[in-house]
């Protein structure tokens, strides 16, 4: 051939070739959410939030440093974004390439433009009527991995959508949601498989937790939040009470790869108050469980509260970091609990590394060498009442802590109440609540506030706090900038220096931060923060 | 829809009832008010169903306070459609399983915790009552429209609050105040200080009535303090200045207190 012809052939088929490449980058699906991405976390890019916590530690810290204390004042909103739905805005957003995806109250559900604001789709579960959840119609958020994104319903399904549309692509039953089950949780995808709870501790259910195959929806593993017979801990309830001792787990655990541990806190044990039918320690309900991921095998237990008669769910936010502690590096799980002490445990063992309360705490003194709380006597609830600290509500509950690892330092909204518990004998009827009593604020309620508390995890004590008028329900965000942003009950954002507590800048939302944290993230070169608050979801950065 | 016994409610109430409920559309006011057997069924129910959330005296734990829902103008009827059906969008659940008579039974309790009924037969000249409230309240409180603005309005006191504790109340005064009502002083940089009740406030700022029944907002750190009073502005009236006998008239006129319609124009 030709030496030109042989030219011009090459060239030719070069330029096929490249137009071919053309063609199949056009073409190419974008790519799909790896585990490794959400093994990796929130990273120092801020191109994705693809996990409940922002990582699996659940340490809501972002590396981000953009947006600093001595500019943070300077923040405006960007848009926001009206849910036009009533209820309780409990979610934790997740962002991938450029797009957020919310779930809100009554299982609605939204792809947003995160430039924007702009809906790009919008699904709304059709609920069933007589719905038994107990406290609030929320959802928590979703879960992701591949294509799919991952969400559960009030009436107790898990279902896996569509990124890109929103359409179902599969709809599974983990309940019946007719005898008192419900889920509210964010469900976290560990590997392949996508692990998710059950609400209903005020309905007599029986708590678990259960792992599903991403791909399919395939139950992989259940483990029952309590033991049934033959299994180790049943013998901490009386006669037939562990069919209806309560144990849910709604709130979002941690996991830990190198252990291939996850960690879920569990629900009060039921009836609430009453407890006379339940005698014993009542496991695993008010625990902190370590589950082997792949087989959902039990590895440890914590029981913070053994035999809870005050409602106390430690369904918390458990908080993994690696630490010094007295010289010595611990792997660790810290955990704030509704019960009012705070933990820090040994997350390979389960042992209790430094106990302590973090607001005023009148049912026990401390916690024993052995793990247990030392208990004052005269805290049961009966039918004349008696008066214990914290409330029901607790000294924190499920709104998610922060923690700076730069500053060793862990950060919870706590609340300072008290309350006067009822209790008397309930009856069981599938589907009913089932509490078998009651509260009643006092007089001494009065004087109930809420406080943003730095505590150091090496000791439990307190670093610095900044008072809030009354209870805030807020969660918090850190940064590397040395950030922390929280909220307060009557609807101002405020950022803090997270060194010392100091203000640095606030605004008022019209609304509350109820039960999760503002969130941030980078987006065409700017650090953004995204706040839900009331029923909207503002995002904000500094001017261009 | 059908207003019939559920098959599980036995006994005398089941039969009270069936003639009580037998027509299509609820009656307008609970038929079982009053009623002692009810009532004590209603407690029951209330504390089985109910106050979880809404606290054991119904003044609010994980859900609001609903003493007062007659003082806010609800009527029994629609109280009765809130338990059964629930509040959409919110956290109180529609209630199928809760039989008509429940309901009514339900509300028959917590009626008494709203304003128990009086023991002892009514006494007083409510005629004197209401000169003797013109007189001595309506420059801070109002009646059927016509009154003043800063303490409570009192045209439904008759139906939210037991006769002794507003006695009490008028003798002996209080420290406990209602929200919106909780008087507060604000001193400003200059000029004299400006006292009123709160009607709102977060950490940064404070949304008051002030004696003049002005609503202004102030922010906190543009004052020299901002000080919650535990004094009411409502003086306490002894005995030197409204006798026993003028306290008997003002209360029973007050007990004569429903509510009123706002469309007719007032007096």
């Amino acid at each position: 051939m030709h030496a030109t012809t042989l030219r011009l052939l090459r060239l030719v088929l070069a330029l096929s070739a490249g137009a071919a490449a053309l063609t199949a980058q056009q073409t190419a699906p974008p790519p799909l959410v790896t585990s490794q991405e959400i093994l990796d976390g929130l990273t120092p890019d801020g191109s994705r939030w693809l996990t409940f916590g922002g990582d699996y530690n659940n340490q809501r810290h972002s590396p981000l440093t953009q947006i600093t204390p001595a500019n943070v004042n300077r923040l405006v909103p960007q848009w926001t974004f009206q849910t036009g739905t009533l209820g309780n805005f409990e979610t934790t957003s997740l962002l991938r390439d450029n797009v957020l995806y919310v779930t809100g109250p009554q299982n609605v559900a939204w792809a947003l433009d995160a430039r924007t604001g702009r809906q790009i789709w919008r699904y709304r579960r059709e609920l069933p009527p007589n719905l038994t959840a107990c406290c609030g119609l929320v959802n928590r958020g979703f879960g992701v991995l591949g294509d799919k994104l991952f969400m559960v319903t009030l009436d107790a399904h898990l279902l896996a959508l569509d990124m890109k549309t929103g359409a179902i692509v599969w709809d599974v039953t983990m309940q019946d949601y007719k005898t008192g089950y419900a889920s509210t949780i964010a469900p976290i995808v560990v590997k392949n498989k996508v692990i998710v709870g059950v609400a209903g501790g005020e309905y007599g259910i029986r708590g678990f937790i259960d792992a599903y195959e991403a791909q399919t929806g395939k139950r992989a593993w259940r483990f029952y939040t309590i033991p049934g017979p033959g299994e180790p801990g049943h013998e901490t309830w009386a006669s037939d009470s562990w069919k209806i001792g309560g144990a849910g787990v709604w709130v979002t655990g941690a996991y830990d790869p190198e252990q291939n541990l996850v960690f879920y806190g569990t629900g009060n044990p039921g009836p609430d108050y009453h407890s006379d039918s339940r005698e014993g320690d009542n496991l695993y309900s008010t625990s902190l469980l370590a589950l082997d991921a792949d087989t959902g095998q039990l590895r440890w237990h914590y029981q913070f509260t053994p035999h809870d008669v005050h409602d106390w769910d430690s369904t918390e936010v458990p908080v993994l970091a690696d630490i010094t502690i007295a010289g010595q590096p611990r792997k660790v799980v810290m955990f704030a609990n509704r019960n009012g002490f705070y933990y820090t445990l040994d997350r390979t063992t389960g042992k209790v590394i430094a106990a302590k309360p973090f607001v005023t705490t009148t049912w026990a003194k401390e916690v024993g060498r052995d793990g247990r709380p030392i208990e004052f006597p005269g805290h049961t609830p009966n039918e004349k009442g008696e008066v214990t600290c914290p409330d029901i509500t607790g000294g924190t509950n499920f709104w998610p802590p922060t923690f700076d690892p730069s500053t060793r330092t862990f950060f919870v909204n706590a609340r300072e109440a008290c309350m006067t518990y009822y209790a008397w004998k309930p009856d069981y009827k599938p589907g009913d609540r089932f509490t078998g009593g009651a509260g009643q604020r006092g007089q001494s309620d009065q004087s109930a506030y809420g406080a943003l508390r730095a505590i150091d995890p090496a000791t439990g004590e307190r670093k610095w706090e900044f008072r809030y008028l009354t209870p805030s329900t807020a969660g918090l965000l850190t940064t590397a900038s040395g950030l922390i942003f929280s909220g307060d009950a009557e609807g101002n954002l405020l950022a803090l220096d997270s060194r010392d507590g100091k203000l640095l800048w606030r605004y008022q939302m019209g609304a509350a931060m109820h039960g999760t944290s503002p969130t941030t993230y980078m987006l065409d070169g700017r650090q953004h923060l995204l706040v839900p608050a009331g029923t909207t979801l503002t995002a904000w950065a500094l001017p261009q | 829809m059908r207003w019939t016994c559920s098959v599980l409610t036995v006994g005398v109430l089941c039969v009270v009832g069936s003639s009580l409920f037998a027509a299509q559309d609820p009656p307008a006011k609970n038929p079982l008010e009053g009623n002692s057997d009810a009532i004590r069924g209603g407690m029951g129910l209330y504390r089985a169903r109910c106050a979880d959330c809404h606290g054991m005296d119904a003044r609010g734990v994980r859900a609001p306070d609903i003493t007062q829902v007659w003082a806010s103008g609800r009527t029994d009827e629609g109280l009765f459609k809130t338990i059964k059906e629930g509040v959409s969008g919110t956290e109180m659940p529609a209630n199928p399983r809760i039989s008509d008579v429940e309901g009514w039974q339900i509300l028959a309790y917590l009626r008494t915790l709203a304003a128990p009924a009086p023991t002892d037969p009514p006494r007083g000249n409510a005629v004197n009552g209401e000169n003797i409230f013109r007189a001595n309240c309506a420059g801070c409180h109002r009646v059927n429209g016509a009154g003043g603005r800063l303490g409570p309005d009192l045209s439904r006191i008759g139906v939210s609050r037991p006769r002794e504790a507003v006695l009490l109340r008028i003798r002996r005064g209080t420290e406990d105040f209602r929200p919106g009502f909780e008087p507060v002083t604000l001193t400003p940089p200059s000029g004299p200080p400006i006292q009123g009740v709160k009607k709102n406030e977060d950490l940064f700022s404070v949304q008051i009535m002030d004696t003049r029944e002005r609503i202004q907002g102030y922010e906190k750190d543009k004052m020299k303090s901002v000080k919650n009073d535990t004094k009411s502005a409502m003086p306490v009236f002894g005995p030197d200045r409204l006798s026993d006998s003028d306290l008997d008239d003002l209360l029973r006129y007050l007990q004569t207190l429903r509510g009123f319609d706002p469309a007719v124009v007032p007096k």
